[in-house]
Formats: C-alpha cells, sequence, structure tokens
C-alpha cells in the first residue's frame, strides 16, 4: 500500500532502444496526459556505463574510463522494472517535459545529466547504478 | 495427521473467504492487472497459484515487497484458484482491490 514509483528511485528499462539500462525516476505523471493516456514518468538513464577502472589507470586514463553516457526518455510504468534502490541526483531542473519537446533542448540537458551523473559516479556512492546489468 | 488435516480445513476457508470477496468485493484476475494494481498501491493482497513460473512468482513478489503488500501463496494450482473464484478459466495470480464483507485481508497475511 505504499507508492514506489517515485522521483529518485532507481529501475530498470526493460523495452526499447534502452532495454536493460538503469535509470532513475525524475518525474512521475500518474494519471496519464492527453497525448499520453497512461501512467508514465520521466526517466534519466545511463546509454554507456563507466568502464572498470583499476589502479594500475593512470589519471588519463581514469577520466577516460569514467565517462559516461546519460539517455532521457519519457516511459511507460508497464516498461520499467522497479528496484529496492534509490539515486538521490537533482535532475528535476535539468529534466523537464519541456527539455525533451526539442531535439537541441534535450540535447543540452543530456550533456548536463552527463555531468551530474558522472561526479555521482566519482564519488564512489550508488555504486550498483554504475554498474552494468548482466543478462 | 493432524497437520494434514488442519490446512485442508485452512484452504477451505481461504476458499470461503474468496467467495465472498467475489461477491461483495473489488478483485481483478491476471498478472497484468495484478502488476497494475500493486503500482498504483490499490492493491490489498495478492494471490499466487502453485503453478505460476517462478520467474513471475518472483516479480509479483518483488513488487508486493516494495509496495509493501501481503501475497499468499494459494494452496493449489490456476485451475483450482480459478475454481475457487467461480470463474470456469485459469486463474494465475489475483490482487484483491476491496475486501467487502470478507475478512481475508486480516486472517491471511500472517503467511507470506
Amino acid at each position: 500500500m505504499v507508492k514506489f514509483l517515485k522521483p529518485n528511485k532507481a529501475v530498470i528499462v526493460l523495452n526499447g532502444r534502452y532495454a536493460g539500462r538503469k535509470a532513475v525516476i525524475v518525474q512521475v505523471l500518474e494519471g496519464g496526459n492527453r497525448d499520453r493516456p497512461y501512467g508514465h514518468c520521466l526517466v534519466a538513464g545511463l546509454a554507456k556505463y563507466p568502464k572498470k577502472v583499476i589502479r594500475k589507470d593512470s589519471a588519463k586514463k581514469t577520466a577516460k574510463k569514467s565517462r559516461v553516457k546519460a539517455f532521457l526518455k519519457v516511459v511507460n510504468f508497464t516498461h520499467l522494472m522497479p528496484t529496492r534502490y534509490t539515486l538521490d541526483v537533482d535532475l528535476k531542473d535539468v529534466v523537464t517535459a519541456d527539455a525533451l519537446s526539442t531535439r537541441d533542448k534535450k540535447v543540452a540537458a543530456c550533456k548536463e545529466t552527463k555531468k551530474r551523473l558522472e561526479e555521482r559516479f566519482k564519488t564512489g556512492k550508488n555504486r550498483w547504478f554504475f554498474t552494468k546489468l548482466r543478462f | 495427521m493432524a497437520p494434514v488435516k488442519k490446512t485442508k480445513k485452512s484452504t477451505e476457508s481461504i476458499n470461503n473467504r474468496l467467495a465472498l470477496v467475489m461477491k461483495s468485493g473489488k478483485y481483478t484476475l491476471g498478472y497484468k492487472t495484478v502488476l497494475k494494481t500493486l503500482r498504483n498501491s490499490k492493491s490489498k493482497l495478492v494471490i499466487i497459484s502453485n503453478n505460476c513460473p517462478p520467474l513471475r512468482k518472483s516479480e509479483i513478489e518483488y513488487y508486493a515487497m516494495l509496495a509493501k503488500i501481503g501475497v499468499h501463496h494459494f494452496n493449489g494450482n490456476n485451475v483450482d484458484l480459478g475454481t475457487a473464484c467461480g470463474k470456469y478459466f485459469r486463474v494465475c495470480c489475483l490482487s484483491i482491490i476491496d475486501p467487502g464483507d470478507s475478512d481475508i485481508i486480516k486472517s491471511l497475511p500472517g503467511d507470506q
């Protein structure tokens, strides 16, 4: 009886080009709207996970391996698998329905989320989120 | 002998309670709607048959764990569960939204 599809919930995308990728819910539209008459949400996820960094790597190599590619998507709830993990990265101001309207706004928003996700990865927290799901 | 008898009696009472829910309460049958009710937390109890595929069973249990909703593993397969619901088709999982006059919610989730 607890709603669990809330902002900051880590989910796994199940369908589409990003199937199998981990993402975080940014905004929930429970009842849907006119164009999408079903429950859906805005997610920001990892299109390309950061690679495994080892101690032997030089600083330049570590920087290159820690890069991340982000994606933003509007996803139906049925195409998500919720998990028990959360990721509190503040993406509310960056990822908005407006940001997904035109291509260049989307690219700019993606760049900003990429930056925030990379800083979060570098702190070493939320390690589960940044590891690739093996299947 | 005695334990066997006890489980037989409690399945009887589960069936009775289910019948009362079918008559007086709100419910949905089937995997897709069960997940839907779990997602929007309208469900109060989820009942799964014993021959439900293990991946589907784990998925429903995981959703129910996130939503803090009780899951009951029905002592019978999907044919039996369908019969218990008074339907002429198989029911693999069902979700009780409003128990009506039944006390199924209070009496059952002591068990997993």
